[in-house]
């Protein structure tokens, strides 16, 4: 009878929340009672929107209810959503989450864990090992956490489709666990190995709840348009075909402001939404303006993703090619959760297997870079950033992944002491290179996968449910495979020479640097003061692209001279598109002793063309390694400074500064430093590509 | 860091680890840990049991007031906190015993008894504890002399085999201690407080990751300077040594003459005092209130006499050995 009576009080909580008329769906009482009653622990398998918050919200209100302490959520989400917290606020349950960003409510926050008010704490899994949160937060509630939530449990398992390090602290923690803690890990996308390998992680008496995956409002399609103007072409041709708005996802940030602006000057209301460095990127905003429908589409990057929910999203498409069927699966699941008719469209490009390759590879860390941080914090003790990259030849963000790595392997620790400080800890670290081999093993399997799906000529969602071992998968009778209709291919050939065209004039901004790294002129402020600072700059081109990217190419490494066709662009970019005000009133190059004439007879030829005059006054006092091979921001500035030196007059006014390849940004913060150290007037940078060298 | 069942109740009820000190339910502390024990062995129990049980359960299976099992109780559902404050410490190097372990000093629990320390934290090698050899105490300010033989008694540790035990503060602890660890030997310090602090010290980092030194604690890692801490330390000093060195005392003031005279009371080990012509005042008196003369330049050739040399003279002062219950 009991049974019967704790589960009358389930629904009983599930109508106050969703209304009179709610039902459980098949399995969630199943998993309520597991946690709250047996104190168990539980693995949820459900597609996105099933209810998996219900669960923890009703066990929760049940723990709470016979006294249990708060429930702690671990998410990489930095909040619940809004009508989550609307939810669990009708069982009477109160969720607070602590991060990073939202400091200024800690106060509150912790007085009301300390009161007995918070019912739901929600933390991200790095904060698992927060000094403020072990020392000052937990004790709060006297350490009683009454139920532990773990989201995106697959991340527990190296076989997951994601890697996110710190879940590797969630799997120790969960397993050595005593007895008594009622456990619940939730996730959409967990394979058999994936579910296997937690087990195996967690203990036997993890149970599983299994739901299906299939999404039964998705029409899948699967484009090959090929280069990316013709992309460029089907979308402005398409997009205002589809119904409602939606999501264009992109690789790359740059390709989502690529997109972004082309379908603008289509007349389409699309916006790009990244993680990047962008003052006017308001994601919060965006967010809200694609969810009241006052966009037709958001340009993103993955960064538009986990916990974004739209019911009514219209449609989902790639640009490019994601690297894994359960990416794309996730990606292309957030349209049409609660309408009848969506579309999820995948584009693919020429592009797509290199950029992938490049996130494969750039994935972990070499084993120098470990090295190197041990070897250093044995040496020298405690110490902050910066003064750490200054011994180690890695990009800073390699470096911090190596950092973060090392962290979890418990090889390194960080103490926070007006600033936070890294130091070595007592326990010996054992290189991980096999585990980092197979998660790269796994990343080219799901590549292959993925291959494998674009060209797929069954039923596009059974393809993507059985890639995620979905026992129910079968054929959906909607998708354009199953029902052999769908977009066409065919795009306007005037539509993709403008796209080339817009493709070909879409310069990039060059941002001046504000600082010179440590060490460089040690006795200076590491500010580089308003009158030594570049102004704004521009570059033609992403250097290796199609149009100029690839003309930079040739002409740098087979012709050994810039072609007139740069030449051209390079004029028409500065005297229409920029215009630096105040305009230049002479030109100067950045000398190289490896190709002494390349960019100087460049720099010469282009000040010709703008009737200015040219004068050679930046030389090389040493030749520099090439930047490439120098890999963060400190080691890259060491390399310029000294090799760069001023010879001859300076004349005191404006000037254009000449490169041919920025990478780093360094070389031409230095020479505009060292021009305006003689007297020039303002320093303009201008060079012919920027180096791809990040993705995302 | 994965504890048997039994050592995660233990630090559960007993280690203010991840603890307030505003709550009313108090953690477990020596004095009423061991009626509880004694509670648990009545009932044929081992603290690893209580996992699980309700409050009402523990009432009936211990036989205890419903008060105290609440408190049980309570203090047991910490079970998620404790998990991931372990994890953190683990991290850094840190493990904890509980006298439930079985790696727990024997020393410890066959001297101290009931006053043996409920949980331990300690980095570095785990097996040092309890090896043979001496303990070296004395003060934080001294001269050239002693500090010269401080190093001299921490040198002929190393080359003889013997643990240097100390405990781990300025002065005569740390000279001794780099004087074993410089002559390839072992030390143990049992810190009183800042266990976290002190393992990142970079020789002493090296020194745990090489296996030559063990620090202890009976205090939280993060736990900052105490008198208490400092003074409460002496007794775990000395219980883990064969014998024990005084190189520098003050006379009735201060935590060496303290230790000292706790230990002569005690009869712990036999106590030894450096023995010269300008000796401080406290080891004078400790020499008359019976401790043993070490005498400074030592009457040894090489440092392979040392080991006989301390035992022929340690006037076979034993201590008693006796059985106890894993964790009573």
């Amino acid at each position: 009878m009991e049974g019967y009576s704790n589960e009358a009080r389930g629904v009983e909580l599930l109508r106050q929340m969703l209304g009179e008329q709610a039902e459980f769906r098949p399995g969630q009482w199943d998993a309520i009672e597991m946690i709250a009653e047996n104190k168990g622990r539980a693995l949820l398998v459900q597609r996105t929107g099933w209810g998996k918050s219900i669960v923890y919200f009703l066990a929760t209100k049940l723990l709470r209810d016979k006294g249990a302490g708060p429930t702690l959520l671990v998410s990489p989400l930095l909040s619940l959503m809004r009508n989550q917290l609307e939810m669990a606020e009708r069982i009477g349950l109160s969720a607070y989450t602590i991060n990073s960003t939202n400091r200024n409510e800690w106060d509150v926050i912790e007085r009301a864990l300390a009161e007995g008010c918070c019912d739901i704490l929600l933390i991200s899994p790095e904060r698992l090992n927060n000094q403020h949160f072990l020392d000052e937060v937990l004790p709060l509630v006297s350490g009683r956490i009454g139920l532990l939530v773990v989201d995106e449990a697959h991340c527990i398992s190296d076989w997951g489709h994601d890697f996110r390090p710190d879940y590797r602290r969630i799997a120790r923690i969960l397993q050595t666990l005593p007895k008594g803690v009622p456990v619940l890990g939730t996730t959409a996308t967990a394979n058999n190995r994936v579910i296997l390998d937690i087990q195996e992680q967690i203990g036997e008496d993890l149970v599983i709840l299994r739901g299906p995956l299939v999404r039964t409002s998705l029409r899948l399609q699967n484009l090959v348009v090929g280069d990316k103007a013709s992309r460029l072409a089907w979308l402005a041709q398409n997009l205002p075909k589809l119904p409602g708005s939606g999501i264009i996802y992109c690789l790359t940030i740059r390709d989502t402001q690529r997109v972004a602006g082309w379908l603008q000057s289509h007349g389409i209301n699309a916006k790009p939404y990244h993680a990047g460095d962008d003052r006017n990127i308001d994601r919060p905003a965006l967010e809200r303006a694609l969810i009241n429908n006052e966009v037709k589409a958001l340009v993103a990057t993955v960064a538009l993703g986990m916990g974004f929910d739209k019911p009514d999203l219209g449609f989902v498409i790639h640009f490019q090619r994601p690297g894994s069927v359960i990416h794309y699966y996730q990606q292309v699941g957030r349209a049409g959760r609660a309408i009848d008719k969506s579309y999820g469209i995948l584009l693919s490009g020429t592009e797509d297997d290199e950029i992938q390759e490049y996130f494969i590879e750039s994935a972990f860390p070499n084993r120098q870079i470990f090295e190197q941080i041990l070897r250093t914090l044995e040496r020298e003790g405690s110490q902050r950033i910066n003064d750490l990259l200054s011994n180690i030849n890695a990009r800073k963000r390699m470096a911090g992944k190596a950092l973060k790595l090392l962290e979890l392997d418990g090889a390194i620790g960080t103490v926070y002491n007006r600033g936070k400080y890294y130091f070595r800890t007592p326990n010996p670290w054992i290189p991980d290179d096999e585990r980092y081999q197979r998660v790269t093993d796994l990343r080219r399997q799901e590549l292959s996968q993925m291959q494998a799906y674009v060209t797929h000529e069954g039923c596009l969602m059974e393809f993507l449910c059985d890639a995620l071992d979905d026992p129910q998968a079968e054929p959906c009778g909607r998708c354009a495979n199953c029902v052999s209709r769908g977009f066409s291919v065919k795009v306007p050939t005037e539509l993709v020479a403008a796209a080339e065209e817009f493709l070909k004039f879409d310069e990039l901004r060059l941002f001046p640097r504000k600082s010179l790294p440590s060490g460089i002129y040690p006795d200076r402020s590491r500010v580089i003061p308003d009158n030594r600072r570049n102004q704004p700059g521009r570059t033609l081109c992403e250097y290796g692209d199609s149009g100029w990217g690839e003309l930079v190419r040739t002409g740098k490494y087979i012709d050994q001279v810039f072609s007139d066709e740069l030449l051209d662009a390079a004029k028409d970019l500065i005297l229409n598109r920029w215009n630096p005000q105040p305009f230049p009133e002479w030109v100067t190059a950045i000398p190289s002793l490896r190709r002494p004439n390349l960019v100087p007879g460049f720099a010469e030829r282009l000040a010709i063309r703008l009737g200015l005059p040219y004068h050679c006054v930046l030389i090389r006092i040493r030749d520099a390694p090439e930047q490439k091979g120098m890999e963060n921001s400190t080691m890259q500035a060491r390399n310029v400074q000294g090799s760069l030196g001023i010879n001859g007059d300076v004349p005191s006014r404006p000037v254009l500064l000449v490169d041919d390849i920025v990478d780093s940004g360094w070389t031409l913060t230095i020479a505009g430093f060292l021009l305006q150290e003689s007297g020039s007037g303002v320093v303009c940078p201008f060079t012919l590509a920027r180096a791809q060298s990040r993705y995302g | 860091m994965k504890l048997a069942s039994d050592s995660q109740a233990m630090v559960m009820l007993c280690s203010r680890l991840g603890f307030s000190t505003q709550t009313n339910v108090k953690t477990y502390t020596l004095k009423d840990w061991n009626p509880l024990a004694r509670k648990l062995i009545d009932a044929n129990m081992h603290p690893g049991d209580l996992l699980g049980l309700s409050a009402v359960d523990i009432k009936s299976q211990l036989d205890i007031g419903l008060e105290e099992s609440e408190r049980v109780s309570f203090l047991l559902e910490r079970g998620t906190a404790i998990a991931i404050e372990l994890d953190r410490l683990s991290s850094l190097g840190i493990w904890v015993w509980t006298r439930a372990d079985k790696v727990y000093p024997v020393r410890y629990r066959q001297r101290l008894k009931d006053s043996a320390p409920l949980v331990l934290f300690g980095s570095g090698d785990k097996y040092l504890p309890g090896q043979p050899g001496l303990a070296i105490v004395g003060s934080r300010n001294v001269d050239v002399e002693i500090k010269a033989f401080a190093e001299e008694i921490g040198n002929i540790c190393a080359n003889s085999g013997l643990v240097v035990y100390s405990g781990g503060a300025r002065g005569i602890d740390t000279y001794s201690m780099i004087a074993a660890l410089d002559g390839r030997g072992t030390s143990v310090s049992v810190l009183g407080h800042s266990l976290e602090k002190v393992i990142r010290d970079i020789d002493i980092r090296m020194a745990l990751e090489n296996e030559n030194l063990t620090l202890l604690t009976p205090y939280l890692p993060s736990a900052g300077f105490s008198v208490g801490g400092a003074m409460g330390r002496n007794k775990l000093i000395y219980t883990l040594a064969d014998y024990a060195l005084v190189i520098s005392s003050d006379f009735n003031k201060g935590g060496t003459w303290a230790g000292a005279t706790e230990n002569l009371k005690n009869g712990w080990v036999p106590l030894f005092v450096m023995d010269s012509m300008h000796m401080p005042e406290g080891n004078k008196m400790l020499l008359e209130k019976g401790a043993i003369s070490m005498p400074n330049p030592l009457p040894i050739e090489g440092s392979k006499e040392f080991r006989n040399w301390l035992k022929r003279n340690s006037k076979k002062i034993q201590p008693p050995p006796s059985q106890m219950s894993l964790f009573s």
